[in-house]
């Protein structure tokens, strides 16, 4: 009587489910959330209910459990969740259902064999998006909104190991707009800071998903075309040129144009690093700035 | 060192706990190829009681030939205690990853590769702790319960085994195995480090098991 009034006063799911799977305890908290009472679901088999439950994971933990009365785990970022209820957290976040930590372990009889087994299922759907969060400004740059330099360096590098294993192509454009420091002379840092924003998200709209678009300092972006030969990363590079330069910035009731510098790379027989990629896109950009700028240089 | 290697466990019962791991290690292959699908071989196991103040020198000598290792870390409670350290080869979180099909059943987003080689090592470590340890608590008529896992990822061996986790003047049971997956490249070693704590129940227990053969 009273362990039941705490099985049910716990802000955690609880349910104990017997050698068949079957539901033997559901507290109020599984009530509440699933929306099924305990009466209504005692003694009936878990995947009647919960069908997708029913994965190996979940058939081996229970086994483990009962053959030798191991504590298993599932824990929220590998698998979310075990039961698909909806979330209570505030809303404003993407997970369609509530993030949830569980466990599982042995319950005993007095001949100290295993009848039952425990789940408990705790609700961390708020920290899950509190991590999504820090994970996000991890990587992004928190002016513009695209990667920062710290995320670049960590793909740039997965992405050529990657290549270079599988073989395929891989290529990078890095670009600068023209005399940024001008913008910022002329109509101050916040205008500067403005145009930043403005060509990123221009440049952001316009590559595919498998693209990564990253501030690689100051007025310098770099952005990352995996399975791109050099050729066609030069058109990219290109359609990134035109489209800045037809693209109106609008400040303070002034219409602002900006140009940008672009060089290209690619992994090749004499190009086989993040590093080497980096420096010959680099020396690129160098000779397109050299070369009068609003253009693109390839190695 | 010898007068307390012999307080603990003369050279005929640390005979009949090889005996009884045999037993116990049979059982656990035929369990664990039930629960994960897979065969697991068990080599006969090794007893040696030692200082606790060797205990570092010792798992060296044995993971030295690793590149890095993967820990597994659980403590057992019963009148039979201890600690079980699993240490895995290099490169067995992402073996056991697809030898668990766990890559099948898990969307893979951008970077939960390390997180599911985690999961992975942990819910295998805590199947072969529990296969071995519950199996020997068992036959000597002991029910264990185990503490949450603990795990070290592809750590160098300095880094995953510290000295002074355990009390240096203690004397320790060490019983040492190693098993390989029959499929996939994974090896690794269990040590189960019990203190002198569970030295007189495991003598009672260790004459009442041997009993039941006489």
């Amino acid at each position: 009587m009273i362990l039941n009034q705490f099985f049910d006063a716990l802000n955690l799911g609880v349910l104990i489910l017997d050698r068949d799977l079957k539901v033997y305890k559901w507290n109020r908290w599984m009530e509440i959330h699933s929306g099924i009472s305990a009466a209504k679901i005692h003694n009936t088999p878990i995947f009647e209910v919960f069908p997708g439950l029913n994965t190996p994971k979940f058939n081996r933990s229970c086994k483990s459990v009962f053959k030798f009365g191991n504590l298993c785990f599932f824990s929220q970022k590998l698998h979310h969740y075990l039961f698909p209820f909806k979330s209570t957290a505030y809303s404003g976040h993407e997970f369609e259902f509530m993030q949830q930590s569980c466990a599982m372990g042995p319950l005993r009889n007095d001949n100290n064999e295993v009848e039952y087994l425990y789940i408990y299922i705790q609700d961390v759907t708020e920290v899950a998006v509190y991590e999504q969060k820090l994970v996000e400004l991890n990587m992004k740059d928190g002016l513009t909104g695209v990667y920062n330099r710290r995320f670049l360096e960590k793909k740039l590098k997965e992405e050529v190991e990657r290549h270079r294993r599988y073989t395929g192509d891989f290529s990078v454009v890095l670009f600068d707009i023209d005399h940024f420091k001008r913008v910022n002379d002329d109509y101050g840092h916040q205008c500067g800071d403005f145009i930043l924003k403005s060509v990123s998200s221009r440049i952001d709209s316009i590559i595919r998903n498998v693209d990564y678009l990253a501030r690689y300092g100051g007025e310098e972006f770099c952005c990352l075309l995996p399975q791109t030969p050099l050729k066609f990363a030069a058109k990219v590079a290109e359609r990134f040129r035109v489209v800045i330069m037809d693209q109106e910035h609008n400040y303070d009731n002034k219409i602002i144009n900006v140009r940008i510098s672009l060089g290209v790379s690619a992994l090749q027989s004499d190009i086989t690093t993040a590093d080497e990629m980096i420096k010959r896109a680099d020396e690129a950009l160098y000779r397109a700035k050299d070369g009068g700028r609003n253009r693109v240089e390839t190695i | 060192m010898t007068m307390q290697k012999e307080q603990i466990l003369t050279s005929e019962e640390i005979e009949i706990l090889q005996e009884l791991m045999n037993i116990a290690f049979g059982q656990s292959a035929a369990d664990l190829a039930e629960v994960i699908d897979t065969q697991v071989v068990l080599s006969v196991p090794f007893i040696k009681l030692m200082q606790v103040a060797d205990l570092p020198e010792y798992f060296k000598n044995h993971v030295k030939d690793y590149k890095n290792i993967n820990l597994v870390e659980q403590k057992f409670w019963g009148r039979f205690k201890g600690d079980a350290l699993l240490v895995f080869s290099s490169g067995a979180g992402k073996e056991l990853i697809t030898l668990l099909k766990h890559d099948e059943e898990v969307s893979l987003e951008s970077d939960p590769v390390d997180i599911l080689e985690r999961e992975t090592l942990m819910e295998v470590g805590n199947i072969l702790i529990g296969a071995c340890v519950g199996k020997i608590a068992e036959l000597l008529q002991d029910v264990v319960t185990y503490t949450p896992p603990m795990v070290a990822v592809e750590k160098g061996y300095q880094e995953a085994i510290s000295g002074g986790r355990y009390d240096p003047e203690c004397t320790a049971i060490v019983l040492k195995t190693d098993f390989c997956f029959e499929e996939g490249d994974v090896t690794g070693f269990l040590f189960l480090v019990t203190s002198n704590d569970s030295g007189t129940w495991l003598r009672e227990a260790l004459k009442l098991f041997i009993e039941q053969y006489e």
